[in-house]
C-alpha cells in the first residue's frame, strides 16, 4: 500500500492532526470588499431571513434585480424571466438577497475585471488584499462574511472551486447537465455549471438538493433516463460495498500530474496531510496517471473563448443592453457592424478571449487549434474514464442490467474519487495579480479545468493550516487551502460524502 | 414512440386555411399571365422561338450551375422554440414580434429547444427527394454579424446534415430542354444533401438610415436543397426549381410556393470552355470547372432562368475578353439584364462553424423513416402516370390538373370521381377500370374546361370556388343517367358557380333541378317528329338550303331551333338530330 508520501514526493514533513480554522481577522467593513452588486433593502424581519438566504452571482437570470454580468453592455439590463434555479430557490421558501460581483461574464479568476469594480478578499497580507479568487469571488466573499447563508455561483474553468479555495469555504461544482442551465448567461456553454458556495458543507449539499434535477429548457440538462441509471449504479456499489469485508474503504486516486514544480509548500503539506488522514482510518491511496493533464489547460483556453466568441455574438445592442447614441452600422468609417456597441461595451479581457475564439474557430486556424483541442478534451475525459471504478453512465451501457454483486458498472481496480489541491498556491494579493500577464493568470486554473473538461462533479473543501504551517503568515492571511474532491460524472453523491469525511474528521477512529 | 409520433404529424402538417395563404400566389400567377399575354403580343410569333435562339457563343462555353433551395417546412412551431410558426405573409400579417419566444430574441440565458414535430416534413422531403436519411446528424452554428440575425449565429447543419446523396429526375415535359437530354428520356440531377437551419429576422428598410425587426420569422425552421453542378442550361435550372417544389408541396413539406418567400434559390454559376477542365475547380466530387460565382436570393423561377442567363452571359464575355472570374458573390433583381457584384472573394464572410454544444445529437430511428415512406403521398411522376393510367387523362390534361393550384385540384377531382362512381352501380366488375377512365376523363372535362372556364371569365381563384366535388359529381350524374341534358348541366354548374356565401344551407342540385323544372321530360318520337315538322314548315328557306343546296351543316341550326323552341330541359340535341335528319331525308326524296 504506498503511502501519501510515496504518492507524492517530495513529502513535506509529518505534521500534527490539528485541523485548526482561523477566523476573519480583519478590520476592512464589508461594503469595501464590492462584494455585491445590488441587494434588496433590509427589511424589518432580516433576522429571520439571514438563515435561509442565497446571493446570486449576477450572471444567474433574475426578474427582481438586473442581471449584469459585470459587463458595460448590459448595464442596467433586467432579465424578463427568473432562472430556473432561481425559481426553484424561490419556490422552496429561499430568499433570493443579492446579486454579486464577479470577472465580467465570468471571465477571471480573480474578480478583479468588473465594471463594477474588484472585489476584495477580507483577508490581506502586509495590509494588501489577498485576491479573492474568481469569477465567483462576490458570492465567496457573501458567505465568507456570513451576509448570506449560501450562494449560487458557476463554474466554467474553476470559477466556484477557486474563491472557495482562496476564502475558506466550501465550493462545489455538480457535474454538467445535473443543475438547468436556463437562466444562466453563457460564457463557455459545453461547460458552464451552476455551483453553490457555502461555509458548511451541509448546507450546500442542502441548495444542491433543491436546484438539481432535469429541465426541459435546458437542451443540456441530463434526461430521467441517465439520472436513474447513475442511480443504478451508485445502488450496485453500495450493495457490493456492503459484502465486501472492509465496508466503507474507500479507494482514492492521487494523480502524480498533480504533483508541479509551481505547488506551494504549504499547500503540498496540507494536501498531504488530508491523504494521511484519510488513509489513517482505512482508505487507501493509490497513485494514478491521468497524462493528458499538461493539455487540459490549452485545451480548455481554446475552447473556452471559441465558445464565448459564439455565445457573446448576441450582445448587439439591438433588443437589450446598452449602444452609442451615434449610428452604430459605421460603414461610413469603414467599420465592421456594431463595432461601437460592442468595443465600448466590453472590457478588456472578454475582448481579449472573444479575439482568441474568433481566431481559433476561423476557417484557417480551426484545425490546428480548435478541433486539436477538442481532441485534448476527449483524451481528458478518457484518462479519468480510465482510473474510475464507476462507468461513465454518458457512454453506451452495458448491455445486461446489472443486478447483482456483478461488476455492473464498477470496475475491480479504479478508485471511487480523485483528490488533488484546489490551487497550486495560497491566493496571490491583488497586487501580484494586477503584475500578473494573462497567461500567468490562467495557471490558476490548472488543478479545476480538468474537472470541468470532462463535466465531472468536483468540490472544494477548506482544510485549515496547521499551527506550525501557519507560523510564517500574518493573522489576517487566510488560514486554509483548498483541497479537491473529483468523482466519475454523476457520482456528486459519492463527491460529496468523500468531502464530509473531510469536513467532519469522521476518519479519526 | 411511434403514436406519439403519429400525433404529432396530425397536429404539425394539417392543411392551413387556403384562404389565409394563397391569394397573393393567385394574384401573382395572374400578373405573371397578364405579363407574358402582353410580351407575346409586342413580340409576335418570337416569344415562342426565343428560347431557341442560340447565342453562337454557347457553341464554345458551356454553362454547370448548382442550385442551394431554402424552403420554409410546413410545421406549427418554430425550429427551436415553440413559438407559432403559421404562414407568414403580406395579406394577412400578424403583428410583428408578436410570435417571439425569449430563445427567438436571444435572450441572454436562454438555450434552444429541439422542436422534433418540425422533423417530420422535413423527413418526407428527404425521402421523396431520394436522399439517404441519416441516422445520426448533428446542429452547427454560423456565425456572422446581422441585424436579422438576433443570436450573431444560425443553428444550421453544416457538418453532418440529416440527409445526403438524393436525385431529382426531369424530363422534357418538366421544361427541359431537348439539347439537355441528348436523346434521353429524363434526366437526373443530383442532389448533395439536405439540412434542417433557422430562418432570419425579417427587415424593412424605413427611411434612410432606420431599419424595422421582425423577429416572428426569426428561428422558423428551413430546410436547404443543394444539388450537385449536374445543371446545364437555365432552363433546366429553372425546371429543378419548380419540380423540387412540385415534389415538397405534393408532401406536404414546405409553406407555400416560390413566389411567396416560402422558397429562395441561390445558384452557383460558372462556364467553361467545351472540351477543356475549366480553371480545374471542382465541387462535391464534379471536377473539371470553371471558377464559379453564387447569385444569392432569387425567389422565382423566373429570378432563377434570367439570373442565369444573365450572369453566364457576362462570364463569357469577361472570359472572351481574357479576363478571369473572381470567385464573388452576386445579386439580382427582377427585370435586371445583369448581375450585380455584392463581395469579392476577400469580403467572404468566415463564418466560423462550429458544433453547437448546446443540442445533443439529431437522432432519427429507422421506423419512423419507414413510417413515412410507407405513408408518403403521391409524388408528382407518379401521379401523372396515375391520372393517365387509371384516370384516362391526356398527359397535358394531367400535368395542369397537377401543376395548377397547389395540387388542390386533384383532391377535387379524386373525389369527384370517387362519387360519380359510387352512384352508379350498374357497372359490372369486368368493366370496372375502363368505367373509370371513362369517367375520370369526363369529370376531368368538367374540372379543367368547365369550371375551369368559368374561372377565366369571371376572374376568380380557385379559392373562391364554391363548387364542391358533391356538387359537381352530382350534376355529372344526373348528366350521365340522361335526366338533365348538356345545356342544363352547364347552366347548373354555373348557377352553383355564381352562389354567394351565405349562412343557409344551400340548395342541393336535385332540389335546384326540381325548382327550376329542368329534368328531361324525354319527348315521345311522335312529339320530336310533330316539333320538328313544325320548325320545318315555318322555315321554307333554311329547308331549301339543306335540301337543294346540300348544305348540310345548316341542319344544326334546325337542332338549335328545336331546343330552344321545345320546353327546358326536353330536348336532346342528339336525338332532335336524329329526327330531323330522317325528317328532310323522307320530304327531299320524292
Amino acid at each position: 500500500m504506498p503511502s501519501a508520501r510515496f504518492c507524492l514526493r517530495p513529502a513535506s514533513r509529518r505534521l500534527p492532526r490539528s485541523n485548526t480554522r482561523h477566523h476573519v481577522t480583519t478590520s476592512r467593513p464589508y461594503e469595501e470588499l464590492n462584494a455585491c452588486i445590488t441587494q434588496h433593502a433590509p427589511s424589518p424581519s432580516s433576522s429571520t431571513q439571514t438563515a435561509k438566504t442565497v446571493a446570486i452571482k449576477d450572471n444567474i437570470a433574475t426578474k427582481d434585480f438586473p442581471t449584469t454580468v459585470a459587463s458595460n453592455i448590459l448595464a442596467g439590463f433586467t432579465s424578463p424571466f427568473d432562472a430556473t434555479v432561481v425559481r426553484l430557490l424561490r419556490e422552496n421558501d429561499y430568499t433570493i438577497s443579492t446579486k454579486t460581483n464577479l470577472d465580467e461574464f465570468g471571465m477571471g479568476s480573480h474578480t478583479q475585471s468588473s465594471s463594477h469594480g474588484p472585489t476584495l478578499s477580507p483577508y490581506s497580507r502586509n495590509g494588501i488584499p489577498l485576491s479573492p479568487g474568481g469569477s465567483s469571488g462576490g458570492s465567496a466573499v457573501e458567505v465568507l462574511t456570513g451576509r448570506s447563508w449560501t450562494a449560487l455561483g458557476t463554474d466554467t474553468g474553476g470559477s466556484v472551486r477557486l474563491p472557495a479555495a482562496y476564502l475558506g469555504v466550501v465550493g462545489f461544482k455538480p457535474s454538467f447537465g445535473v443543475v438547468s442551465r436556463w437562466g444562466v448567461l453563457a460564457y463557455g456553454h459545453s461547460l458552464d455549471t451552476v455551483g453553490i458556495l457555502g461555509r458548511r458543507l451541509g448546507d450546500v449539499s442542502g441548495v444542491f438538493g433543491v436546484v438539481r434535477g432535469w429541465d426541459g429548457r435546458d437542451p443540456s440538462s441530463l434526461t430521467m433516463r441517465v439520472r436513474e441509471r447513475i442511480e443504478e449504479a451508485r445502488e450496485v456499489r453500495r450493495r457490493r460495498r456492503r459484502r465486501r469485508k472492509k465496508g466503507g474503504v474507500l479507494r482514492i486516486g492521487v494523480p502524480l500530474e498533480y504533483n508541479i514544480v509551481e505547488l506551494s509548500p504549504l499547500v503540498r503539506s496540507t494536501y498531504i496531510r488530508t491523504l494521511e488522514r484519510l488513509q489513517s482510518v482505512g482508505h487507501t491511496l493509490h497513485p494514478i496517471s491521468l497524462p493528458s493533464t499538461k493539455q487540459a489547460l490549452s485545451a480548455y483556453y481554446v475552447l473556452a473563448p471559441a465558445e464565448a466568441s459564439s455565445n457573446l455574438a448576441k450582445y448587439d445592442g439591438v433588443r437589450y443592453g446598452t449602444r452609442p447614441t451615434d449610428p452604430d452600422s459605421s460603414p461610413r468609417d469603414n467599420l465592421p457592424l456594431y463595432a461601437q456597441t460592442r468595443g465600448q461595451g466590453f472590457g478588456e479581457e472578454v475582448k481579449r478571449r472573444i479575439l482568441l475564439g474568433a481566431y481559433t474557430l476561423s476557417s484557417e486556424a480551426r484545425d490546428n487549434y480548435f478541433i486539436q483541442a477538442q481532441k485534448g478534451r476527449r483524451l481528458v475525459q478518457r484518462d479519468f474514464d480510465r482510473v474510475f471504478a464507476l462507468a461513465n453512465p454518458l457512454l453506451d451501457p452495458p448491455h445486461s442490467v446489472p443486478d447483482s454483486d456483478s461488476t455492473g458498472g464498477e470496475q475491480d481496480e479504479g478508485v471511487d474519487v480523485i483528490i488533488t489541491p484546489t490551487a497550486p498556491t495560497l491566493p496571490p494579493t491583488i497586487e501580484e495579480v494586477k503584475r500578473q500577464s494573462p497567461v500567468e493568470s490562467y495557471m490558476n486554473d490548472v488543478f479545476t479545468v480538468p474537472a470541468s473538461l470532462a463535466g465531472l462533479p468536483a468540490i472544494s473543501m477548506p482544510v485549515g493550516l496547521s499551527e506550525e504551517e501557519a507560523k510564517g503568515l500574518e493573522q489576517t492571511d487566510v488560514g486554509s487551502v483548498g483541497v479537491q474532491v473529483m468523482g466519475q460524472f454523476g457520482d456528486d453523491e459519492g463527491v460529496l460524502d468523500v468531502a464530509s469525511m473531510i469536513e467532519e474528521g469522521q476518519w479519526k477512529s | 414512440m411511434l403514436s406519439k409520433w403519429l400525433q404529432s404529424r396530425k397536429i404539425t402538417t394539417g392543411r392551413r386555411s387556403l384562404q389565409q395563404e394563397a391569394i397573393p400566389l393567385r394574384k401573382h400567377l395572374k400578373d405573371e399571365a397578364k405579363r407574358k399575354k402582353a410580351e407575346a403580343r409586342i413580340n409576335g410569333d418570337n416569344i415562342s422561338n426565343k428560347r431557341q435562339r442560340t447565342d453562337p457563343r454557347l457553341e464554345k462555353w458551356e454553362l454547370t450551375v448548382g442550385i442551394e433551395i431554402h424552403a420554409e417546412l410546413n410545421t406549427a412551431c418554430k425550429l427551436f422554440s415553440s413559438a407559432s410558426a403559421e404562414p407568414y405573409d403580406q395579406q394577412h400579417a400578424t403583428t410583428p414580434n408578436s410570435r417571439v419566444a425569449l430563445f427567438d430574441a436571444a435572450m441572454p440565458g436562454t438555450q434552444p429547444q429541439f422542436q422534433v414535430a418540425t422533423l417530420l416534413p422535413a423527413v418526407r422531403a428527404a425521402i421523396a427527394l431520394g436522399c439517404d436519411v441519416q441516422h445520426k446528424s448533428g446542429w452547427d452554428r454560423k456565425h456572422y454579424f446581422h441585424w436579422d440575425q438576433p443570436n450573431g449565429y444560425q443553428i444550421t447543419q453544416y457538418y453532418k446534415a440529416f440527409a445526403k446523396d438524393g436525385s431529382l429526375t426531369l424530363r422534357a415535359s418538366d421544361g427541359v430542354p431537348a439539347g439537355d437530354l441528348n436523346g434521353a428520356d429524363s434526366l437526373v440531377i443530383g442532389i448533395k444533401q439536405i439540412q434542417m437551419e433557422q430562418d432570419t429576422a425579417k427587415t424593412t428598410n424605413v427611411g434612410s438610415s432606420a431599419y424595422h425587426i421582425d423577429l416572428n420569422r426569426a428561428g422558423m425552421p428551413l430546410i436547404e436543397i443543394i444539388t450537385l453542378p449536374h445543371i446545364h442550361s437555365p432552363q433546366t435550372a429553372a425546371a429543378v426549381v419548380r419540380k423540387i417544389q412540385a415534389v415538397l408541396r405534393s408532401v406536404d413539406a414546405c409553406v407555400t410556393g416560390m413566389e411567396l418567400g416560402g422558397l429562395r434559390a441561390d445558384v452557383n454559376v460558372s462556364v467553361r470552355q467545351r472540351g477543356t477542365d475549366g480553371t480545374g475547380a471542382s465541387y462535391s466530387g464534379v471536377s473539371g470547372l470553371g471558377q464559379r460565382t453564387e447569385i444569392k436570393n432569387l425567389s422565382s423561377f423566373k429570378a432563377v432562368e434570367d439570373a442565369i442567363v444573365a450572369e453566364r452571359d457576362r462570364q463569357i464575355s469577361v472570359l472572351e475578353a481574357g479576363d478571369v472570374i473572381e470567385g464573388e458573390t452576386r445579386g439580382w433583381t427582377l427585370g435586371a439584364t445583369e448581375t450585380t457584384r455584392l463581395r469579392g472573394k476577400e469580403g467572404e464572410v468566415d463564418y466560423r462553424y462550429m458544433p453547437d454544444a448546446d443540442l445533443p445529437p439529431l437522432v432519427i430511428g429507422r421506423d419512423l423513416v419507414q413510417h413515412l415512406t410507407q405513408t408518403l403521398p403521391t409524388l408528382p411522376d407518379a401521379m401523372e402516370v396515375e391520372l393517365q393510367e387509371i384516370y384516362g387523362l391526356s398527359l397535358k390534361d394531367a400535368k395542369t390538373m397537377i401543376d395548377v393550384d397547389e395540387g388542390d385540384r386533384v383532391d377535387f377531382f379524386e373525389t369527384a370521381v370517387e362519387h360519380v362512381l359510387s352512384s352508379d352501380d350498374e357497372a359490372s366488375d369486368s368493366d370496372v377500370a375502363a368505367n373509370k377512365r371513362k369517367v375520370g376523363k369526363m369529370v376531368g372535362n368538367w374540372i379543367l374546361h368547365e369550371l375551369g372556364g368559368l374561372l377565366t371569365t369571371q376572374e376568380r381563384s380557385w379559392d373562391d370556388v364554391r363548387v364542391t366535388p358533391k356538387k359537381m359529381s352530382d350534376i355529372i350524374v344526373l348528366l350521365q343517367g340522361k335526366e338533365i341534358t348538356m345545356r342544363v348541366a352547364k347552366q347548373l354548374l354555373t348557377e352553383v358557380f355564381e352562389q354567394e356565401p351565405c349562412s343557409e344551407p344551400v340548395p342541393t342540385i336535385e332540389q335546384l333541378v326540381d325548382a327550376g323544372n329542368l329534368r328531361l321530360r324525354p319527348l315521345t318520337q311522335r312529339g320530336y317528329e310533330e316539333l320538328a315538322q313544325s320548325i320545318v314548315d315555318a322555315s321554307p328557306d333554311m329547308v331549301k338550303a339543306v335540301r337543294e343546296k346540300g348544305q348540310k351543316g345548316k341542319i344544326m341550326w334546325f337542332v338549335g331551333q328545336m331546343v330552344r323552341t321545345g320546353d327546358e330541359g326536353t330536348v336532346e340535341p342528339e336525338k332532335a338530330k336524329e329526327v330531323l335528319e330522317r325528317l328532310m331525308a323522307r320530304n327531299g326524296a320524292p
